[in-house]
């Protein structure tokens, strides 16, 4: 779906990632895991301060711009300083088995 | 065979950990019927009372009357209800259950985790949540060791139950 704007809208998005920098002015996260980095709007958050080298979680829109470049509409975000980010990525790999699992053995009547 | 039939009944009396995903797919019993009382059922297994743990990302409060808000633990989303409405209970059991609630309308914060422990019930057709106790989690590994208790539980305990509609 698109807004005015011409922004896609796509489904929710959940980040966990360590932040790299912060623009105060303009909102503006940016957060990497490895290679990958991610813009994070963070106008609709309160009560959040942002520190460089923390990790951060956030739940939110994903929008795509119209240049192609992705950022994520924070709706909630919290620090979460002392995750175990080795096991939590290790967590969603099981996960992502587990409910492959539950999708292809559906018996739940 | 009967100690199987024990242990299938006994998850209706102990409050079963779901990821919010499973949680959402489980089947109602009857299906159409907005008034009589809705049974769950986990691969035939029946389920009356769930815990679950997420991010609290919807928080709607009618003073007097309830709270609603949501779990998201990443798998999907709950709906919940805590009931506010028994201040003025002639019940001595009420009134002191809805001094619990009054404390637990304090935990429930936008953004917080919160882990929520309640039975299933209904509502517009879903499934949702009828909160009996809450408690907000402050450590930051809380979601994942709820999830791999989840995914443990499910493989080891709940889909190995036999489903009594399928024992002779």
């Amino acid at each position: 779906m698109s807004d005015d704007s011409g922004v896609s809208v796509n489904n929710l998005c959940v980040a966990f990632h360590r932040l790299r920098e912060y623009s105060i002015e303009a909102c503006l996260a940016t957060i990497i895991d490895g290679d990958d980095i991610l813009k994070v709007s963070t106008e609709h958050l309160r009560d959040l301060s942002f520190q460089v080298g923390s990790v951060y979680q956030f739940i939110g829109e994903l929008l795509i711009q119209p240049d192609n470049e992705v950022v994520l509409q924070a709706r909630v975000g919290r620090n979460v300083d002392g995750i175990d980010l080795n096991l939590y990525h290790q967590s969603l790999l099981l996960l992502r088995r587990f409910q492959a699992n539950h999708l292809n053995n559906p018996e739940t009547i | 065979m009967e100690n199987g039939k024990n242990n299938a009944l006994a998850l209706q009396n102990t409050h079963v950990k779901l990821l919010a995903f499973d949680l959402l797919s489980l089947t109602q019993f009857p299906f159409h019927s907005p008034d009589a009382a809705t049974s769950f059922f986990r691969r035939g297994i029946p389920i009356s009372r769930v815990e679950i743990l997420g991010t609290v990302t919807l928080h709607h409060l009618k003073p007097e009357r309830l709270l609603r808000f949501a779990i998201d633990d990443g798998t999907g989303c709950v709906p919940c209800v805590l009931w506010l409405n028994d201040a003025n209970s002639p019940s001595v059991v009420r009134r002191r259950r809805h001094e619990l609630a009054a404390r637990f309308v304090e935990v429930v914060k936008f953004g917080a985790v919160a882990r929520v422990r309640g039975r299933l019930s209904r509502y517009k057709g879903g499934v949702q949540v009828t909160v009996s106790d809450v408690v907000t989690e402050r450590d930051p590994n809380a979601e994942i060791f709820h999830r791999l208790d989840c995914i443990r539980l499910a493989r080891n305990c709940y889909n190995l139950l036999p489903s009594p509609s399928l024992r002779g």
